[in-house]
């Protein structure tokens, strides 16, 4: 991938002064060497993708001093993201030269005094602050005075190096706060001799050339993404010379090129590495100008195919518009259009897509197959802080969804519908296995969300062990399949006589099954029994929640000024297509 | 290629071209600072495939320098 030079940046982070996006971030950048211009890099990078970003870079050196005394200015500042970079000089000061000057046994306790010292920093850093910490590990230089004979050495220079990163990384593995970004892959992925430039080092302390530090910052985007919970979730794909070479309405079923042999293994691969994705959650669709007849013959039945029928939520193959096409993916798999990422080989295509839903992300897929795996793989779009058990099964619950949809276009009317559906909530308290993706939820959802309050993990397990709120879940199965965790409450309960609603909210996978009514009558069944007389509720409308507007008069609720009222005394009616359980 | 050269300190300076002569330098662009001499320096040599030495580099003081230690590496400043 291209990237611009670090003059750019420079100077465009300079005329980004007055710039206001919806979406904020404010992020602090400590470092052991001189990295100047990363945070204007990072800066316009946010720009790009309409989030406004503020930067505090801390002194040159001065992490420790910043970290550990919590009247700094790094705390003042009150950063969402603070990035941490300390090279593998700084961690080894005399002996990054002199390794083998000390017994094997002294660089394994080495090791442990390290790993400490950057855990102990760590640690005080969540202490004070419940900013998200992304830590850098250390880059593991390629040279060793040892020559060959290096990984004969017991426990040596090498070995050491990744004996800390690795310990760093198994410790920090379970924390919610701290991250760890590979940056020796980083090195490896750029080359040693391009990230490190020695003229740069002795000229200015740079441990990253400037060359590279746009790169960086790309790569460290993904924290971003993840962070504000911005990340994409569906890849909608074409198919001729997209995911097969040639055209099958002209090559024909034994025509198109697609196999092991060159040039139809770059199309294999490609489509294996979407597999991946796939099976990671990410939601696969098809937009494709072709007889559906000859396409899905192919994605049935060709015998190197890696993509099957199964993997698709959605299979637009037909000759209507890329753009309607599009819209009707977005509506029938309930995704914003933001939340798509289009691969088409076709530039016309592309260009009438980008200029009529300029929300969708476009990919300029070059002509030659062999370079459509890299720029998958290049994709940091997908970025999120945590992989939830959810996460792994969406793409498949999107299949599912499309023969539910089958089910819902084949039934008479919505009940006979919902009543074959054999619907089951389960309403779950929030505990370690939920408490992540109950977090996610007030993170992503959009669209049926009463108050779009977004909340990080910890303030979730605040809410959990504080007895003066009710937090809890939804899990969803029907006869298709499991949905997962896909609806959230959270209840402030303070006022003994008065609930109030803080957030509630349901997953796009599950809405128009009356799966709402189910957790709020769950909800108004819990007060009830507490003695409480009312649950009191608010709307507050966004750009995209207008189909939770009517969500609380339609339950009975009552409007009193700004928000709305339900008596728990007035029996609440759960539909009849759903059963209902409590763990 | 001066022209090329000019636009290029322009560019990476952030100023008009027309304001680059053979002595600016960090005391009459005030957007020259050490740093953004580091990036210009970079951006040259990308620019016109050239490997300053640190000796070169350090030198820089004005333009006129840069033109110094691009002719010496072979480059051809026309005007």
């Amino acid at each position: 991938m291209k990237e611009e030079k670090l003059s750019y940046y420079v100077n465009k982070a300079a005329e980004l002064n007055n710039h206001s996006f919806d979406k904020k971030i404010r992020i602090a950048i400590l470092s052991s060497f001189t990295l100047n211009g990363f945070a204007e890099t990072i800066q316009v990078k946010c720009a790009e993708k309409k989030i406004q970003c503020l930067t505090y870079v801390g002194g040159y050196n001065q992490y420790n001093q910043e970290i550990l005394n919590s009247q700094s200015a790094l705390y003042k500042f009150k950063p969402d993201l603070t990035f941490l970079f300390i090279d593998t000089r700084a961690l080894l000061q005399d002996l990054f030269h002199h390794p083998h000057t000390i017994s094997a046994d002294e660089r394994k306790s080495l090791v442990n005094e390290k790993t400490n010292e950057i855990l102990g920093l760590t640690a005080k850093f969540s202490e004070i602050t419940s900013s998200k910490l992304v830590l850098s590990n250390f880059a593991i230089p390629t040279f060793s005075s040892y020559g060959i004979f290096e990984n004969k050495t017991d426990f040596g220079f090498h070995r050491m190096l990744n004996e800390i990163n690795n310990k760093i990384a198994d410790e920090l593995s379970k924390s919610d706060s701290v991250y760890v970004y590979d940056f020796d892959k980083f090195v490896t992925k750029f080359g040693e001799k391009n990230v490190f430039d020695y003229k740069q080092f002795f000229f200015g302390d740079m441990k990253i050339s400037l060359d590279h530090i746009p790169y960086l910052a790309s790569e460290i985007m993904s924290y971003v993404i993840g962070y504000l919970g911005i990340s994409k979730k569906c890849i909608v794909l074409d198919l001729d010379n997209t995911l097969w070479g040639g055209i099958i309405g002209e090559d024909g079923f034994n025509g198109i090129k697609l196999g092991p042999d060159p040039p139809g293994n770059a199309f294999m691969e490609f489509q294996k590495t979407l597999l991946s994705f796939h099976q990671r959650g990410i939601i696969l669709a098809i937009n494709s100008k072709n007889n559906y007849d000859d396409a899905i013959k192919v994605i049935q039945e060709h015998p190197y195919m890696q993509l099957r029928e199964d993997n698709f939520a959605s299979l637009k193959i037909n000759w209507n518009d890329k753009v309607s096409n599009m819209k009707e993916i977005a509506e029938e798999i309930n995704i914003g259009l933001d939340s798509i990422i289009f691969f088409d080989d076709d530039p016309v295509n592309r260009e009438f897509v980008k200029i009529n839903l300029p929300q969708v992300e476009i990919i300029d897929l070059p002509r030659d197959p062999s370079e459509f795996v890299n720029i998958l793989k290049r994709l940091n779009e997908f970025s999120v802080l945590k992989i939830t058990q959810e996460d792994q099964q969406r793409g498949k619950m999107y299949v599912e969804q499309r023969k539910r949809n089958d089910l819902e276009k084949s039934s008479p009317n919505l009940e006979g519908f919902l009543k074959q559906l054999d619907l089951r909530v389960s309403i779950k308290t929030a505990n370690d296995f939920t408490i992540p993706r109950i977090s996610q939820l007030t993170l992503k959802t959009n669209q049926f969300n009463l108050t779009t309050k977004r909340y990080q993990e910890n303030d979730i397990k605040k809410f959990a062990q504080d007895k003066s709120y009710l937090v809890g879940c939804a899990q969803v199965e029907d006869k298709f399949g499991d949905n997962g965790i896909t609806g959230v409450f959270i209840v402030n309960k303070n006022n003994p006589k008065e609930w109030y609603l803080d957030t509630f909210l349901l997953s796009c996978r599950v809405m128009g099954r009356e799966v709402e009514k189910g957790i709020i009558g769950y909800v108004i069944k819990k007060a009830k029994e507490s003695g409480v007389q009312y649950l009191r509720a608010q709307f507050i409308p966004t750009q995209k929640n207008k189909p939770v507007e009517d969500f609380l008069p339609n339950c009975g609720f009552k409007k009193e000024l700004d928000s709305w009222v339900y008596s728990v005394n007035v029996p609440f009616e759960i539909p009849n297509c759903l059963t209902v359980s409590t763990e | 290629m001066s022209k090329k050269l000019f636009e290029l300190i322009a560019k990476v300076m952030n100023v008009p071209t027309t304001s680059i002569n053979d002595n600016s330098g960090p005391e009459s662009i005030e957007s020259w600072t050490s740093f953004k001499g580091y990036v210009l320096l970079y951006e040259l040599e990308s620019e016109f495939k050239v490997k300053f030495t640190i000796d070169e580099a350090m030198d820089v003081k004005k333009v006129s320098d840069i033109k110094r230690h691009l002719t010496n590496h072979g480059i051809v400043l026309n005007d």
